[in-house]
């Protein structure tokens, strides 16, 4: 990583589908090793705001860095330092859990990448199904492969779009604990989540977005929960009643 | 430049130890390719018509329909679990992605082909050991502007809903340069011409190879953008 004080920065950042605004001007920055929960209601833009940080997908204007590096750019250098987990797996359904793993750390031109895709299996407590075509797995092992996948080439910056999408409690538990370790090795760490308890839990910092803007940004320490839970439902009655979707 | 070669040889085995386990791609192209070349043989009378005259045409009909069958497959994988998002995410240039998966399209209807031209040969009752050599030259140049041409606009047509119409509707109009190329010094090689009396259709056929790889290089970058 380049000597940068702050990971991540974004200003002015917009990013616009024909009318669509998804994205409508964030401004925030990140501080090394900061984790940083966005919530917001569906289609407020969190999954685009982490598809322009990734490199996936380029903002129609402002300016974003990551790791001390211009999104826009999209570098293969940017790609080393960060890792996406998301509701997509990424991974192959007829492969195995350790193929998959080879086959991202050659990618990422890992050296003994077998060693180090074992290493990361065993990090995630899937040794024993190493073997197994991950198409027999069930969605939480999928999400602690995912979180293999990302963390292989251990990267200093982590943006995780909902990940407990889909999983049971016993499996979110397991998935928060994976992810507060990964925190504590000061990991820089951008996650949306609609789990209210387990976004402010974890998180150093709070955001609330909202038609494509931070409503809201807040020190965890200094936020109130009870008036976050509030509003953050009132946005999401808001969005409903904006989308035709509400009473 | 080794992590260049490295990342696209990692594509190339990531394909074919999938295809090891599933065996879908390459059965299914086997499959509809021989049945193009059943149809017509069933629809035509060999005995008024030379088989060096019509055979051609059959032959790579049915390497091109079932090719697309397969070139359809190849970017179906990676769009499941949004796989080629996580491509997207590696420190691999675009261009990497884009010959990985041409390798491994060539490969697999490079091996369709090796199966298929016995059984036309054995159908179309036509002498293809004598001529192996160029022959081989020739689905060679037409296999690999097949693929290079397929792989862009399959990683194109992947993010759409209706990519399996898309793709031929988009690719065939492209292609009709290379068939022709093929067809006519398929045609000329079965009546036992010179390789080299065909320089002109190996040029045509060779330009288009390295138009559409250029083109593709070029473009890449934008189309798996999202």
């Amino acid at each position: 990583m380049e000597s940068h004080e702050n990971a991540m920065e974004a200003r002015h950042l917009r990013k616009s589908f024909g009318v669509l605004k998804a994205v409508n001007g964030i401004d925030f920055e990140l501080k090394q090793g900061e984790f940083l929960t966005v919530f917001g209601p569906n289609g407020a833009g969190k999954t685009t705001l982490i598809k322009i940080l990734s490199g996936l997908t380029q903002p129609t204007s402002g300016t974003a860095m990551v790791a001390g590096y211009d999104v826009t750019e999209a570098r293969p250098e940017m790609r080393k330092e960060i890792g996406v987990i998301s509701h997509a797996t990424a991974l192959y359904a007829d492969l195995t859990s350790l193929e998959n793993l080879m086959f991202f750390a050659k990618m990422h031109g890992l050296e003994q990448p077998q060693e180090q895709a074992l290493k990361v299996i065993e990090e995630v407590g899937l040794s024993q199904r190493r073997h197994d075509r991950i198409r027999t797995f069930s969605r939480g092992m999928l999400q602690r492969l995912s979180i293999a996948r990302a963390i292989l080439h251990d990267p200093k910056i982590l943006f995780l779009d909902e990940p407990f999408t889909g999983l049971d409690l016993h499996a979110s538990n397991v998935l928060k604990e994976h992810l507060q370790r990964l925190h504590d090795r000061r990991r820089t760490i951008l996650m949306t989540t609609h789990d209210i308890s387990c976004g402010l839990e974890m998180g150093d910092k709070v955001a609330l977005q909202v038609q494509g803007k931070f409503a809201f940004f807040e020190n965890i320490a200094d936020v109130n929960r009870d008036q976050f839970e509030y509003m953050y439902f009132d946005a999401v009655r808001d969005n409903q009643f904006t989308m035709g979707i509400g009473p | 430049m080794n992590l260049y070669f490295n990342q696209i040889a990692a594509i190339v085995w990531k394909d074919f130890v999938t295809e090891l386990k599933t065996r879908e791609l390459l059965s299914a192209m086997f499959i509809f390719a021989l049945l193009v070349i059943l149809i017509f043989i069933f629809s035509i009378n060999l005995s008024i018509v030379k088989a060096s005259e019509v055979g051609p045409g059959i032959l790579w009909v049915a390497f091109l329909f079932a090719g697309t069958i397969g070139l359809n497959r190849s970017f179906m994988l990676e769009k499941e679990n949004g796989c080629l998002m996580g491509l997207m995410l590696v420190p691999a240039d675009r261009t990497a992605i884009y010959f990985g998966k041409l390798i491994s399209n060539f490969m697999f209807l490079s091996i369709m082909e090796l199966f298929i031209l016995p059984l036309f040969m054995i159908f179309f009752d036509v002498d293809l050991l004598g001529h192996l050599g160029p022959l081989l030259i020739v689905v060679f140049l037409g296999t690999l502007g097949f693929c290079a041409l397929g792989t862009l606009l399959s990683s194109l047509s992947s993010n759409l809903k209706t990519r399996e119409i898309m793709l031929p509707i988009l690719l065939y109009p492209l292609m009709i340069p290379i068939v022709i190329g093929v067809v006519r010094m398929t045609g000329q090689i079965l009546e036992g011409v010179d390789l080299l009396e065909m320089m002109k259709w190996i040029g045509l056929t060779a330009s288009f190879d390295i138009i559409y790889i250029g083109v593709s290089i070029m473009t890449i970058d934008h189309i798996l953008e999202e």
